[in-house]
């Protein structure tokens, strides 16, 4: 039996529909079941002829896409602990707090994330507990547990892989198991027993990894903490480059603009991660009385966070396409305010329309889903955020969000059971 | 989010402390951080002076405890899939429904769970995850698995045994993992590969579980579907009976007033479980009302309004008898979805109870069965402030229960969630 349609009408003062042009005024758009079916002016967006129609105008507020967060950790907790404590949690609790989390960011706009490392099968089960309708959820783009040699950063997950053999191995399994896309660590990071400033993969390990990611239609990111893991990931055709830190094998920053050139030239996407540090530091700079010890933390984390944002905007310069992913819940950076990692992004120099874009249309396109999320535009997915105000003015009204709907369905944001 | 005051008041038309009292009109609670400092008339209950107070006033309210509901599967979807089903899905998703059923249930007004069977360490580690402050979910007292015969009731949850010595072996691991009693299935149940008309364990093996138990100062509660393994777990010391079917082994019913006299003078408790039987008639009344039957189902209609029939009669003779029968909901079990605890008080006052001793059945004395009414299921300074304030005056209207106002968690006001999110989660009722 056909269903009858269902229409939904939105209008605001603005739209911006992620692709970077000019903010549409007096804007309505017009979804049509889980769909996008047309976008223009409050007088030109009309239901068809007869058809039962809700309509709901925000007034002085932005329509735009869905936030894609192309950059979480869903069984994070945000307060601090090491991923090496992290992980010591059964996989019952890391579920559970996965269901939180993701319930917290779809109620703050963002409605795709890609989730970068998780425990085991925790985020697969996660989805089914989603598909069986447990809970709300974003879209959710899986990549299991992040491939890793021994003891290399978030190894601890569950996959240490060595050689190409191995490392095809782990890649097929997680695909089997539902993978999206591949995450692979080519340094290592706060993992205790790996090496930030080091490369952890040779080359023909992660050209195995790339391969047959590519294989099966699914794109791999790789953390890089140091520049040496750039040039390897981009040597193996690497898809996004994540934190894309310029740091020396002696822990020097040195900017190297072949690398960003390579990235430019690739089109591969670089996923700055710059609001883990903005948080800690606004955390600490709200602190009354700081010990010797998080006096030195705020001014090493102050310098190190102003290098990443210079080089993030010479990488821009470069032609390099970011990709905004806020890496919640890791470190101290809870989920739910994706808004943050966004501001960040003009704090280091975009401009705030760029900035939204790179957490729309970019972010969606660097998770290989901009097919159908990212922008609005008529026949993709009716993944919609409404927020107070004018972003491409003031980037914090990202924060004052009004409505979001996921596949055309409004989300009760209130919703707690 | 705790309150700011030093101190937090709620007053309304009336509160049932629970305690077996009449109803205070125009009534006050006294709340000093997680405990009740203070019940009484308005004008009588007053915080110290000088001390700071946030002041509640529900008018057309009636303030009483958190509901207690004494037996719950967190596990459970109540979307009529089997037990058999449930269990088949991996550890982490269950958990992840089981916090959901938390808060459904905590939202709902009930404070305090006694969760009936999970499977394996998932309740467990819902706890785990409430103490560390990731979720909040009602105050649990757990068994962990479920003690059956192999291939008994709920032995797919992880925990059959066989003869004394692994049962009490079973019992010391639950013990060991944090089990606040012991459930023992003491006759089959839905479970495909048990007989609900026969007696599980020997009474040898369910002493093993008893003794044992009561060597740590636990509880112990039998599944019984049928009369024998009432009789059995009588035999074993057992301290509640869950369903408590008179039932031969032919399937015939047979109340056995020798029976119900021997839990009488045990002193045990009794959980009827009255509404999960009704839930599955009503899934059933709204498929015949929507598209109709196969003949199949309207058998099982027939045959599901009939046991309740039978049920509500024996529950009505246990409490003539003055068993001590109490509020167990057994959601979300069959089609019983958690959050619907009151529909089982309901039936217990339609199976004979006054409006008011319905209330205490899902408060003070199901705390009671529970061995926690030192702290909770009933206001009383001294116990924990859950507090649970409805619309109109359950003492006179059971279903009262249902216009929940507000919940008070530890002397926390609970934020709910939107009044749409709650009202899902009610199942609605049919003619059946």
């Amino acid at each position: 039996m056909p269903q009858t349609p269902q229409f939904t009408i939105l209008k605001a003062d603005r739209l911006i529909d992620g692709n970077g042009g000019p903010v549409a005024e007096q804007a309505a758009i017009l979804l049509e079941d889980d769909a996008i079916s047309r976008i223009g002016t409050r007088e030109t967006v009309h239901a068809p002829e007869g058809a039962p129609v809700r309509e709901i105008d925000y007034g002085d507020a932005t329509i735009l896409p869905g936030l894609v967060d192309s950059h979480v950790h869903l069984i994070g907790i945000g307060d601090g602990r090491a991923g090496d404590e992290l992980v010591t949690l059964p996989d019952e609790i890391l579920t559970v707090q996965a269901a939180q989390n993701a319930r917290r960011h779809l109620y703050s706009g963002v409605t795709t994330v890609r989730d970068c490392g998780a425990k085991n099968r925790t985020t697969f089960l996660l989805r089914e507990a989603v598909e069986m309708g447990i809970l709300p959820s974003p879209r959710l783009l899986l990549s299991g547990r992040p491939i890793a040699i021994i003891g290399g950063h978030l190894s601890y997950f569950g996959i240490q892989a060595t050689g190409p053999t191995e490392c095809r191995a782990a890649a097929r399994q997680l695909i089997k198991e539902g993978a999206d896309f591949i995450k692979i660590t080519a340094t290592g990071g706060s993992t205790r027993t790996s090496h930030p400033l080091r490369p952890s993969f040779d080359v023909d390990e992660l050209t195995a990894i790339c391969e047959e990611a590519h294989k099966f239609g699914k794109h791999a990111a790789a953390h890089c903490a140091s520049s040496q893991g750039m040039v390897n990931a981009l040597d193996a055709g690497i898809d996004t480059i994540i934190h894309g830190v310029h740091k020396e094998a002696d822990g020097s920053d040195v900017y190297r603009p072949e690398i960003a050139e390579r990235i430019a030239e690739r089109g591969v996407f670089v996923n700055p991660t710059l609001a883990g540090a903005v948080t800690r530091i606004r955390m600490l700079e709200n602190e009354p009385d700081l010990s010797p010890s998080q006096l030195a933390e705020l001014d090493a984390m102050r310098e190190a966070s102003q290098v990443r944002m210079e080089n993030v905007a010479r990488m821009i310069d470069a032609g390099v396409v970011m990709s905004a992913g806020s890496d919640t819940a890791w470190g101290y950076y809870q989920m739910g305010d994706f808004q943050t990692e966004i501001e960040a992004h003009a704090m280091a120099g975009m401009s705030n329309m760029d900035a939204i874009v790179s957490a729309t249309r970019d972010a969606a396109a660097s998770c290989w889903v901009q097919d159908s999320v990212g922008t609005l535009e008529p026949g993709k997915q009716a993944d919609v955020l409404v927020v107070e105000g004018n972003p491409a003015q003031d980037i914090n009204d990202l924060r004052n969000v009004a409505d979001v709907f996921l596949a055309g369905s409004r989300v009760d944001r209130q919703a707690l059971v | 989010m705790p309150p700011t005051a030093d101190y937090t008041l709620i007053t309304a038309d009336r509160v049932i402390d629970a305690t077996g009292s009449a109803p205070i009109e125009n009534g006050a609670v006294l709340i000093r951080g997680d405990r009740i400092v203070g019940v009484g008339r308005a004008a009588t209950v007053a915080a110290p002076e000088g001390a700071t107070v946030a002041t509640n006033h529900y008018p057309g309210c009636t303030v009483l405890p958190g509901m207690v509901d004494c037996h719950t599967h967190h596990n459970g979807f109540g979307d009529g899939r089997a037990g058999d089903e449930l269990t088949l899905l991996p550890d982490e998703l269950l958990t992840v429904q089981a916090a959901r059923n938390a808060r459904a249930s905590l939202f709902s007004g009930v404070t305090t769970i006694r969760e009936n069977g999970p499977k394996n360490v998932t309740m467990f580690r819902l706890r785990d995850s409430i103490n560390a402050g990731l979720i909040i979910g009602p105050r649990l007292h757990l068994c962990g698995r479920p003690v059956a015969i192999v291939g008994g009731h709920m032995g797919y949850f992880g925990g059959e045994v066989t003869g004394p010595t692994q049962a009490r072996a079973l019992t010391r691991q639950l013990i060991k993992e944090g089990a606040d009693y012991i459930k023992i299935t003491a006759t089959g149940g839905s479970t495909r590969t048990s007989f609900p008309l026969r007696p599980s364990f020997d009474v040898d093996e369910l002493s093993a579980v008893t003794h044992e138990a009561q060597k740590f100062g636990k509880l112990t509660a039998t599944h019984c579907l049928s009369s024998q393994g009432i009789a059995n777990s009588l035999d074993a010391g057992v301290d509640m009976i869950i369903h408590c079917a008179f039932k031969d082994a032919d399937g015939s019913d047979n109340f056995r007033e020798d029976i119900a006299e021997r839990i009488g003078e045990a002193g045990a408790y009794v959980n009827p479980t009255l509404h999960v039987g009704r839930s599955g008639a009503w899934t059933l009344a709204h498929k015949r009302d929507a598209e109709g039957l196969t003949s199949q189902e309207a058998t099982a209609l027939d045959d599901a309004r009939r046991s309740i029939e039978v049920k509500l009669e024996d529950s009505r003779r246990m409490i003539e008898m003055g068993l001590r029968v109490i509020t167990g909901s057994d959601s979300s079990w069959g089609n019983y979805k958690l959050g619907n605890t009151v529909y089982e008080a309901e039936l217990l006052v339609q199976a004979g109870y006054s409006h008011m001793q319905g209330v205490l059945s899902v408060t003070s004395w199901a705390a009671a069965a529970l061995g926690m009414d030192d702290e909770v299921g009933s206001l009383e300074p001294g116990k924990l402030a859950d507090v649970l304030v409805v619309g109109g005056n359950p003492a006179q209207d059971i279903n009262a229960l249902w216009n929940v106002q507000e919940v008070f968690f530890g002397g926390g006001k609970l934020e709910r969630g939107s009044d749409e999110s709650l009202r899902a989660v009610r199942q609605q009722p049919a003619a059946l």
